[in-house]
């Protein structure tokens, strides 16, 4: 008897000795409904299954102001749900201590398709995004090491990796994975336009035509379905340049001025406009565009002479861009904090 | 007979749990190559500053035999990566997530330790200064590459490939800061280099400790065009970053296998 009890109990602890790595545990299967129309994703959760449970985690993080240096800033006081993930309709939105950087907060929907990010496309991950804002003196103002720290001090954090990443320590890569898993889900593809490429909802004849003339006019960059092309342009804003823009990425001249193509998904939310704010309304946008073009050396050439608009077709783009609306993206609950 | 089926109860628990508790084993069989067969090699660098053939210290001003700047440092960390070498018989070892923060500041980072080496004759080893591209492109990563070495840009992605800090009486603000990186193109900082062992093949065997040692001059870093007189601060890819980086990739040079 008893020398079975020490059999067992010595066989017991010899054979698991080596079971060392914990094993995440939460494996609810979790992907994005991607339309037909849309392109493939750049991002493909490679090293980073998706579950419900990771998704959660990255939802919590996203929402702790946790991340910046004195608790007072988190991922979405400049990227709000109710804003279409963009900043609160400020040109540029303030950081820790109120500070402010030099370029407005974009929305940050279908982030899985962009190749690269920021409007200079500086970042080349979706993974490595977060680390810029978290440690922008004028944004999080935090370093990476403490946020690591942090979170390895909260009890619960630790939990909730240990079950979905089976780290003990927590590492920086895991927070990072974690907060993609959530970014990457958030997808506008629910919109009026959608709903008419999907062929439930037909467009009404304004819209239609706005529409055409958007297709005609403003296409070639703001490209469909996703309503960006992903390239950088100087869309003739300046003669010359206090932010270079790509060029400060790429060190070359002839990417001074350039930014990002913004997509247009959400547009009439996520007021002002441009790198800087500068247009307060969607009219003066497309003003700009019909007579405030100002010349200089990187001007897209589309542009030399600006893009002619006539009053009735600014009204019936601004009709068609209002179908771009996606309320149920402002309504997800799954999206939204709790 | 009561104890007999006690036993039995308890030896069939006993059974039971084993194969329970150690279901995950089974799953993922681990495969270790049987340490007879493999053997390590260790990577010693040895930092010098020009002529001084003493060893190269952080919080110590030297004199640049070049430009002539004064410079104490109190940073100094590169990265290096990719270790193979290749076997008498041609085949190449792979040392996998080879990865390696080499900080001064931390004598044992610049003593690197190279482990399950298949047992053989070795006549080159490769390496990279730097962080490959594709793990500049990867996404988050681990260990040596995690963002918490302070060693990533994050608004313009890549690893910095060598980080220099300190202070010197040339500099305009009296300090400097040279953090080279930059990964593709013409702003390119990381590079491959060779080593061919000609004078003797490098032997792995489980019972030696091999040694390759390098010199490594990080005063070269400032014999071309960097010093603290002209630009004291680099923080981005440029076409000065890239000068530098060559410059550091020239001081970095294989010296003699200890067995």
């Amino acid at each position: 008897m008893k020398y079975y009890l020490i059999l067992f109990i010595s066989i017991l602890l010899f054979s698991c000795k080596k079971e060392e790595k914990i094993e995440p545990v939460s494996i609810e299967k979790f992907e994005m409904e991607k339309p037909s129309y849309f392109p493939n994703p750049v991002y493909n959760f490679v090293n980073n299954e998706q579950t419900k449970g990771r998704f959660d985690l990255g939802r919590k993080l996203f929402y702790d102001p946790l991340l910046s240096i004195d608790g007072t800033v988190s991922c979405a006081t400049c990227h709000s749900q109710g804003h279409a993930f963009a900043g609160h309709n400020v040109k540029i939105s303030p950081g820790v201590y109120g500070l402010l950087g030099a370029r407005n907060s974009p929305s940050i929907t279908n982030l899985a398709w962009y190749p690269s990010f920021m409007w200079d496309g500086g970042v080349n991950h979706i993974e490595v995004f977060s680390v810029a804002p978290i440690t922008n003196p004028v944004e999080m103002n935090e370093t990476m090491i403490n946020v690591v720290a942090k979170i390895n001090a909260n009890s619960t954090y630790k939990e909730l990796f240990k079950t979905n990443y089976g780290t003990e320590n927590v590492t920086d890569q895991a927070i990072l994975r974690a907060l993609t898993q959530y970014m990457a889900m958030i997808v506008s593809a629910d919109s009026k336009y959608d709903k008419y490429r999907k062929g439930t909802e037909t467009l009404s004849t304004d819209e239609s035509e706005g529409l055409l003339i958007f297709q005609n006019k403003c296409a070639s960059c703001h490209q469909e379905p996703l309503f960006t092309n992903f390239s950088y342009q100087n869309n003739g804003l300046d003669t010359a340049f206090i932010d270079r823009g790509r060029g400060k990425i790429t060190q070359n001249p002839n990417d001074d001025g350039k930014f990002r193509v913004p997509s247009l998904r959400n547009v009439m939310l996520t007021y002002p406009y441009m790198h800087d704010g500068r247009f307060h309304s969607i009219e003066e946008v497309l003003e700009h565009y019909n007579s405030g073009i100002k010349q200089s050396a990187t001007l897209n050439s589309e542009l030399l002479s600006g893009i002619p608009l006539t009053e009735n077709e600014k009204a019936k783009i601004i009709t068609f861009l209002n179908t771009l609306t996606d309320y149920s993206l402002l309504n997800n609950y799954e999206l939204g904090e709790h | 007979m009561k104890t007999n089926f006690k036993n039995t109860i308890i030896a069939f628990s006993a059974i039971t749990l084993l194969l329970v508790s150690c279901k995950k084993e089974e799953v993922t069989p681990i495969e270790e190559t049987p340490t007879s067969t493999t053997g390590t090699v260790a990577i010693n660098l040895e930092h010098t500053f020009g002529m001084n053939t003493e060893a190269f210290k952080l919080d110590t001003f030297y004199v640049h035999p070049m430009n002539g700047d004064s410079m104490k440092f109190s940073t100094y960390k590169y990265y290096i990566s990719n270790f193979k070498m290749k076997k008498a018989d041609g085949t190449w070892w792979i040392h996998p997530e080879s990865y390696f923060l080499v900080d001064l500041s931390n004598e044992s980072s610049a003593y690197l330790q190279l482990g399950s080496i298949p047992v053989g004759e070795y006549t080159e080893m490769q390496y990279t200064l730097g962080v490959d591209s594709l793990r500049n492109v990867s996404g988050a990563q681990s260990g040596a590459l995690s963002t918490t070495n302070n060693m990533f840009w994050s608004w313009n992605s890549g690893y910095v490939m060598i980080k220099a800090e300190g202070l010197s009486p040339n500099a305009e603000m009296g300090d400097f800061a040279f953090h080279l990186g930059g990964f593709s193109g013409a702003n390119n900082t990381v590079e491959t280099k060779t080593v061919l062992f000609t004078a003797n093949n490098l032997t792995i065997s489980p019972d030696k400790k091999s040694e390759v040692h390098f010199k490594v001059n990080t005063a070269m870093t400032w014999c071309t065009s960097g010093s603290c007189a002209g630009t004291s601060m680099i923080m981005m890819p440029g076409t000065l970053a890239t000068q530098m980086a060559n410059d550091f990739h020239d001081g970095f040079v294989f010296d003699h296998i200890h067995e």
